[in-house]
């Protein structure tokens, strides 16, 4: 497509790389076809070529951004199907990124807007203040009906009735193999789901040691940075960015790494961009380095001879997150993993539409988050599963609030398959329902 | 008059001070009978261009239907989409033409699967009704190039235009062909069956029953053509298929019986040489038994034959009977009657109102004097 | 009424001036009102009208030429449409119908006073009815999704354009949209029993059902192709055909054009159908490779021929066509021996237009020719484009002469485009000197409208002019496509 930068304006790093991506647009249309918001909304500008479109009028005409052009972008999920789907590379999620941060430096939000960003941004990354959080709206429930804003009403609907324990797996430390040790890895526990849901980093160790990897969590790791990043909040998704290369590379250029273990998918695919992130910046060696050895659980597992389970009547409905599908282009793996270990699985219709999680959008755009979640149980359940699984603690808090089949991560049904406890999500009392979507 | 090329038809048409009656060979006696000089194109014969290799045929409008089909025969090629002789039925003479064939959308049983005349058609040359040398289409598979004249050309029975010259695409004969034949069916259990041939990846390219065949029985006929190792194959896996019908299932393949009995249902024989009117419904496949049947209540008496897997019904009834008074989704053409009946019936079905609006507006177009077959279409 | 002028009017953003009619000052003046009018009949996040918002709808898959909209909007039922232009109707105000935008001959382009209709969010299956293989639709529905819908039954919709994934049936029938596998199926026009289209006044009209044939004139064919300027298709029933049991391609590189042409002929010739044949030359296969990595040889033309059938059926015909391919000595012959080898036969030719598009922007041209006329037509190309310093690259369905030459252009650099769309023009005009026409299957718009006069005579326009007259007496719909503009605006001053 063509462009109309301007010399001085091509000097800016950005705008290079929007000139870039906008240029190898042909705006053939073929990514509104797998767009969930163009399928809900059924119009251009809520589709990845207009806004494409819109976010080139705006750099290139450095407009002050409107509300439309904001509503519009920040429809957007960035579960990046049109990635999957645009038959010319075009890489939209950088074009995309660079519009958040655009926007967050040149529009000013409504009041209620501004204070529910700054909220989500200074607690979700932040597990003891999410904690804190989740017991709030615990309490604060039964008011839903009274909240004003849909989108306070329905953080308040979403949080889950049952709070975990903090676990002290997740403190840094070493994990050491039960053989002899094939790989040395770190795990990033992550931070919301370490409030929402223990089990997934618990299985995860107990998977990752008992096929011979040493698991270390490193110290100072923490927040991948995705939540802010996908705000536009730049500085604070650098920052605690920055803590975690730093962390991790210390690991490196200690006792040595083999990967970065990444069980949360949507911070997979930012920590795989890490090296993107900082390309300008003093860190962007190291950050390189992590995003360099940075890899999904079953990337890693695929890699560790997992041993081949007796076939089992338990049929489980594979759910690709989108961070993962089309974020890292991981397809197969999970599915792979989990025939190996016996499962029969099975997978939705349209199995390349994002259920609506998408990090904090099931917060800020409550309706169009629900008609994809909607859409997204329904075609599970049209397939009969006995356990849905997947391999992103925000997809499994917005499908498990919506279907009585019981959704665990994949890590567990593999931990499970390969002499791990049966998970807790799936006995009878520990089907607690989890229904908070929060980060990818 | 029998224009010998295009620059002498155009000039015929515009100086033509009253109606003309536009014909190709004149075999085809369809249609409200119309009053008039008489336009022939017969003399407009001639293959001009035939490139095997491009599936492609063009011919002057006279050309006879048989030249082209011999011309075609010699590269082992045909027109795909089968056209009837109606000489036999209609009980006319002449020697039936490619223009002719065109201008009445012509075709037969393969019509379900290659589409009927209209869509082998890819180009055409015509004089309208003002005298002007007009084309549409070419002589390509694929052509999108402006409006598209040829489909509306193809059945408009002379009222937009007396064509010149056509281009057709053209099919290759296979080498082997084989109908499957079901013994015994009533019209609902032949209809069903039919719909399960066509919804098989069989690739059917012919599905007839006669309620009351040559000899006397029900008859279903489901044919299929290709290679000798895939009709061999499909002919199995067809009578496999239909071995839950209960009926008798058996497989021809004996060429001329074959021929002979493709012809048969693709000429209506079975009504050749009757003294009624002969009705040819167009309508969904599963309707068909039922209109039938309602048609049966009036007239006990009459015949049937469905093609087109249902989806066209050949009625024979008592002469002078208008037979669309019941209500049906699709359409019915008077196909022979009596001029009297064909004055009192329209030929062709009566359509809504918007589409006659329309169709009227097109004929004040291409025919700005209404002398092109008038009335003929109604 | 409004009053159509010739008069260059440079209101394109781009570098490009293209030459429409001037905008209708007395309707872009009263837009307040027509779009109020238009608030009253549909929900309120169905009319677009901020200028910042229009702009996405300013063109379709051709963004050479642009332009924004009065106004877009989005009904969601027929009755809607017909209410949209009934108001546009009474106002004077164009109508441009939009399926999916996924045009690559502008046909979706706006002028300044008209309304965009777009018809994205009228995406139903009205009725899938498989005993008498048909399906009804929402005309927003895109093509593959109608396959999508009879898929667990094992039916499919046949028509595959290569945009299939993303265009519209609306679209598809307006431009009668053909695909790889067209030399079996059929085009559009092959497949489609009847719609459902709102005439320009409102008006609901019904043509063709789940019956075969007219009952009087086919104006079902002629609706289809007609480019959304004689009424807005809203629902259309379609012919479903069972699947095949099964598919497989066979890869064929020849050491010359010429060559790989004669083989085509020949194949078609034996009497074999398949049902694609698909052609890729040299430019084209490498940019292919550098982007998809296909595997595909290194050689001056390549084909892929799929056929159909159960595994028996495919090996009989295969083998012939094999044996027909080995007098033509290829450099490679390869069969795919599973669906994972099939896809990725299929992928190099699949990811062709994106391939090129990393290259530099293109401009992809449709013409049909007849399929003896390949080989001088593709010397020639290639003897252009050294004329005219511009890279091309051909890749195409060969069994049915429809070519699309990729001509590759500098959209940033003064001068290209300009460059390239004479290029262009002239390989269509070759295309036309050859017995063949401007376009199989992406339909004229209005990147070659000003063309239709090197493939038709003015009485041959006239009274494709006329038909529109019939339908659409106002000429609103769709304005300033299909006919050149100088042959449109003659007859309609000469009217006034």
């Amino acid at each position: 497509m063509q462009t109309h930068f301007t010399d001085e304006q091509m000097q800016d790093p950005g705008i290079q790389r929007a000139n870039e991506i906008l240029r190898s647009c042909v705006h053939c249309g073929f990514c509104t076809a797998t767009c969930p918001t163009y399928q809900v909304l059924g119009d251009e500008l809520d589709s990845p070529r207009g806004r494409i479109y819109q976010i080139k009028d705006m750099l290139e005409n450095e407009r002050v951004p409107d509300p439309k052009t904001v509503l519009h972008i920040d429809r957007c999920l960035s579960c990046l199907a049109c990635m999957t789907t645009c038959p010319s590379g075009v890489h939209y999620m950088h074009l995309v990124d660079h519009a958040r941060e655009y926007i967050e430096g040149k529009y000013k939000r409504p009041l209620t807007d501004r204070l529910l960003r700054w909220t989500l941004a200074r607690i979700l990354p932040y597990p003891t203040r999410f904690r804190l959080a989740l017991l709030g709206a615990k309490i604060g429930r039964p008011f839903a009906l009274l909240m004003p804003d849909a989108r306070l009403k329905a953080m308040l609907e979403m949080a889950p009735k049952h709070i975990p324990p903090v676990s002290r797996n997740d403190d840094p430390q070493s994990f050491a193999p039960e053989v002899p040790r094939k790989k040395r890895v770190a795990l990033m526990t992550g931070c919301a789901q370490k409030a929402l849901n223990t089990d997934i980093n618990d299985a995860t160790i107990r998977l990752l040691t008992r096929l011979g990897c040493e698991v270390v969590v490193a110290e100072g790791a923490g927040c991948c940075g995705a939540l802010t990043h996908h705000m536009g909040k730049t500085q604070e998704s650098h920052g605690t960015a920055a803590k975690n290369i730093r962390a991790w590379c210390a690991e490196m250029d200690g006792d040595g790494l083999d990967a970065i273990v990444i069980n949360t998918s949507g911070c997979g695919t930012t920590v795989k961009d890490y090296g993107f992130m900082f390309r300008n910046e003093a860190l962007a060696e190291d950050a390189k380095r992590v995003s360099d050895i940075a890899m999904d659980v079953s990337e890693v597992l695929m890699t560790l001879d997992l041993p081949e389970g007796e076939s089992k009547e338990t049929v489980v409905a594979y759910h690709a997150a989108c961070s993962l599908q089309h974020g890292q282009q991981i397809k197969t793996y999970p599915k792979d993993l989990l025939k190996r270990a016996g499962y029969s699985v099975v997978e939705p219709a349209d199995s390349h539409l994002c259920c609506g999680s998408a990090g904090t959008y099931n917060l800020m755009q409550p309706e169009i988050s629900k008609k994809l979640k909607d859409r997204k149980v329904r075609t599970l359940e049209a397939k009969n599963p006995d356990i849905i699984a997947a391999g992103n603690i925000g997809c499994m808090m917005q499908i498990g609030g919506a279907t009585e089949v019981p959704i665990v991560h994949t890590v567990e049904l593999l931990d499970w398959a390969t002499g791990g406890p049966q998970p807790p999500a799936l006995t009878a009392e520990g089907k607690r329902a989890p229904e908070i979507p929060i980060l990818r | 008059m029998r224009p010998e090329n295009e620059a002498a038809m155009a000039e015929m048409v515009k100086t033509a001070a009253g109606p003309l009656r536009v014909i190709g060979g004149g075999t085809r006696d369809i249609g409200a009978p119309v009053e008039g000089e008489t336009l022939s194109t017969a003399k407009m014969s001639g293959v001009s261009l035939y490139e095997p290799g491009a599936l492609t045929i063009v011919a002057g409008a006279g050309t006879p239907l048989a030249e082209i089909e011999a011309v075609l025969a010699a590269e082992e090629q045909r027109l795909a989409f089968e056209p009837m002789d109606h000489r036999p039925l209609l009980g006319t003479s002449g020697e039936p033409t490619i223009g002719g064939v065109v201008a009445a959308n012509v075709s037969g049983p393969r019509r379900i699967q290659v589409g009927s005349c209209r869509d082998s058609l890819l180009g055409v040359r015509f004089v309208d009704g003002a005298g002007r040398v007009l084309k549409n289409g070419g002589r390509v598979m694929k052509n999108v190039t402006g409006y598209d004249l040829v489909k509306l050309m193809a059945g408009s029975w002379g009222t937009l235009g007396v064509l010149s010259e056509v281009s057709l695409k053209v099919q290759a004969i296979p080498e082997a062909s084989a109908c499957v034949l079901l013994n015994g069916l009533d019209d609902v259990a032949a209809v069903n069956a039919m719909s399960m041939a066509l919804g098989s990846p069989y690739d059917i390219t012919g599905a007839a029953h006669a309620p009351v065949g040559v000899d006397g029985h029900p008859v279903t006929m489901i044919r299929i053509e290709g290679l000798e190792a895939s009709v061999a194959y499909r002919a199995e896996k067809l009578k496999a298929l239909f071995a839950k019908t209960g009926a008798e299932v058996l497989v021809e393949r004996t060429p001329e019986k074959l021929t002979a009995g493709w012809k048969w249902v693709r000429d209506a024989e079975l009504m050749q040489g009757g003294a009624g009117d002969v009705w040819r419904y167009s309508l969904k496949p599963s309707d068909a038994p039922q209109v039938v049947a309602d048609i049966q209540e009036q007239h006990p008496e009459i015949k049937v034959l469905y093609d087109w897997g249902g989806g066209l019904v050949w009625v024979e009834a008592p002469a002078g009977t208008d037979l669309r008074r019941s209500e049906f989704a699709g359409h019915a053409t008077l196909v022979r009657a009596s001029n009297a009946t064909r004055r009192a019936v329209p030929a062709f079905q009566p359509e809504p109102a918007p589409l006659v609006t329309i169709s009227k507006g097109l004929r004040a177009k291409f025919d700005p004097r209404g002398i092109l077959n008038p009335g003929l279409m109604g | 009424m409004f009053k159509l002028v010739i008069f260059p009017y440079q209101y394109w953003k781009g570098n490009r001036d293209m030459e429409m009619p001037a905008p209708d000052q007395s309707i872009i003046a009263r837009k307040a009102r027509i779009v109020d009018r238009l608030r009253s009949v549909l929900p309120a996040d169905a009319v677009i009208e901020d200028e910042v918002e229009t702009r996405a709808y300013e063109c379709d898959a051709l963004t050479a030429y642009r332009c924004p909209p009065l106004a877009a909007v989005l009904p969601a039922s027929t009755k809607e449409v017909s209410e949209v232009l009934k108001v546009c109707h009474a106002e004077g105000v164009p109508v441009v119908p939009r399926g999916a935008g996924t045009s690559l001959a502008g046909g979706a382009l706006p002028t300044a006073d008209s309304v965009i209709l777009g018809v994205a969010r009228m995406t139903e299956v009205l009725e899938t009815d498989y005993d008498n293989r048909f399906i009804r639709v929402q005309s927003g529905r895109t093509n593959l999704s109608v396959s999508g819908a009879v898929e667990e039954e094992d039916f499919f919709y046949a028509p595959d354009p290569s945009s299939q994934l993303a265009c519209a049936i609306a679209g598809n029938i307006a431009m009668n949209s053909g695909g790889a596998h067209c030399l079996k199926y059929g085009v559009t026009t092959n497949n489609l029993l009847g719609v459902t289209m709102v005439m320009m006044d409102g008006e609901i009209v019904e043509i063709g059902g789940a019956h075969l044939d007219a009952a009087g004139l086919d104006l079902l064919g002629l609706i289809c192709g007609s480019e959304g300027q004689l009424g807005v298709v809203t629902e259309a029933t379609l012919r479903i055909l069972r699947k095949p049991e099964g598919a497989r391609p066979v890869l064929m590189g020849f050491d010359s054009n010429e060559v790989a042409g004669q083989c085509v002929s020949d194949i078609i010739k034996a009497g074999i159908l398949p049902v694609a044949i698909e052609f890729m030359d040299r430019p084209c296969i490498r940019a292919t490779e550098a982007f998809a990595g296909a595997g595909y040889p290194d050689c001056e033309a390549l084909l892929i021929v799929e056929v159909e059938g159960s595994d028996e059926e495919i090996e009989a015909q295969l083998s012939r066509i094999n044996a027909i391919a080995r007098t033509h000595n290829p450099v490679e012959l390869r069969e795919s021996g599973s669906a994972e080898e099939s896809a990725k036969i299929w992928l190099g030719r699949k990811s062709a237009f994106g391939a090129m598009g990393q290259i530099n922007d293109y401009m992809c041209l449709d013409g049909t020719i007849p399929v003896s006329q390949l080989p001088y037509v593709l010397r020639r190309i290639g003897e252009m484009s050294k004329e005219y310093g511009l890279d091309v690259g051909n890749v195409f369905h060969a069994g049915d002469g429809n070519m699309h030459p990729l001509i590759l252009f500098d959209a940033n650099k003064p001068g290209d485009l300009e460059l390239c769309e004479a290029f262009g023009a002239d390989i269509l005009k070759l295309c036309v000197e050859v017995g063949g026409c401007l376009t199989g299957e992406h339909g004229v718009g209005i990147e070659k409208r000003d063309l239709m006069v090197d493939q038709y005579d003015p009485e041959d326009l006239e009274i494709q002019m006329a038909v529109k007259d019939v339908f659409d007496p106002d000429w609103l719909l769709n304005p300033a496509k299909v006919f050149p503009l100088a042959s449109s605006q003659e007859r309609r001053i000469a009217a006034e």
